[in-house]
């Protein structure tokens, strides 16, 4: 098994792929943050607030139901609405959250992130 | 159709459901007002009650994405679907390798067809037990009084839920097991409104052997 990348070389790799997959058609935007910084790009900035409040929420809640449910860590969640959706995952220490369209595919899109 | 025979009918369904695929290792159905409507016969309360709590905080920020109509959880040594059946959630946990196929049917086919059809024989639109989780907050003081203080909202719904005029006592039960009656009053302190907290005072939350932060569960008497 190879060995994992470091947490910084693994955050830099994931920008370089946001760069790519936010003119994705389908994809709304991204919140990357770490304990001291965020990287935020959204088409709507007016959503900004909004969209930070609910993955904050959805991080914890996500664990929470994790531990409760006992299946471990959770590696992505994926918080579907009616016509929006949001993958978030920690990459590198750091909380990803990438809105989309509900139609695009996900897991695609982790492969794009080169994050499988 | 009473509840009860809903509710055990859905319970069957669950457990059958389980036993047919030991993958599954936990199945519930739930409103969106955090009443448990049935869960499968091992999935404990306050595992149920726990997640829906978690889910429920989440539902509360997805109006940003329309609403919240599913949630999928994939983690080191499992999954949970949360999705939505008709008016209800149906919350799924199995184990990391379970039939994606398998579960799908189970959410978007089985449960739905399940609730169809027992809506389709019951003649009555279905009323459950108005029950919430709350988290304590205790009331301490010479004015603390033997009441405890809730949202007004959930005051107002239990009226409706119930055709009552108003609801004046509610019975607690903590996680615990302890359970008190007592009567209930609206929270006076706007800051603590719509946060899901009820202000116990501290002789009641004794006798029930809370502290603040936990959970009880809050319904109204003679339900």
């Amino acid at each position: 098994m190879p060995a994992k990348s470091k947490p910084k070389e693994e955050i830099e790799k994931v920008q370089d792929n946001l760069k790519d997959i936010k003119s994705k058609e389908g994809v709304i935007g991204y919140i990357l943050r770490s304990s001291n910084s965020a990287s935020i790009d959204l088409k709507d900035p007016t959503k900004i607030i909004d969209y930070a409040v609910l993955s904050a929420t959805a991080f914890e809640a996500g664990q929470d139901i994790s531990n409760t449910l006992e299946i471990g860590g959770a590696n992505t969640i994926i918080v579907e609405g009616k016509e929006t959706k949001v993958l978030l995952m920690t990459v590198g220490g750091s909380r990803l959250s990438v809105f989309m369209e509900k139609n695009l595919d996900h897991n695609k899109l982790c492969k794009d992130l080169d994050l499988t | 159709m009473s509840k009860d025979t809903y509710a055990d009918a859905l319970k069957n369904t669950l457990t059958e459901i389980k036993k047919i695929c030991p993958d599954v290792s936990s199945s519930f159905i739930f409103k969106m007002d955090g009443v448990i409507v049935a869960g499968d016969s091992e999935t404990g309360e306050e595992t149920m009650e726990k997640t829906v709590n978690s889910f429920q905080s989440i539902a509360e920020k997805a109006e940003a994405i329309g609403g919240l109509q599913a949630l999928l959880i994939d983690g080191e040594k499992g999954k949970v679907h949360l999705s939505r059946v008709n008016d209800m959630y149906l919350a799924l946990a199995a184990s990391k390798n379970a039939d994606a196929i398998y579960l799908q049917s189970v959410t978007r086919v089985i449960v739905p067809t399940v609730l169809k059809l027992l809506e389709s024989i019951t003649p009555t639109p279905l009323q459950f037990e108005p029950s919430k989780q709350l988290i304590v907050d205790t009331l301490s003081g010479f004015f603390a009084g033997d009441s405890v203080q809730i949202d007004v909202e959930i005051l107002t719904q239990w009226s409706q839920l119930l055709n009552r005029k108003n609801v004046d006592k509610v019975e607690l039960e903590a996680f615990g097991g302890k359970k008190a009656e007592c009567t209930v009053k609206e929270i006076n302190d706007p800051k603590l409104k719509g946060k899901g907290i009820i202000r116990i005072p501290e002789r009641i939350s004794k006798t029930l052997e809370v502290k603040k932060g936990e959970l009880v569960r809050v319904k109204p008497t003679g339900v």
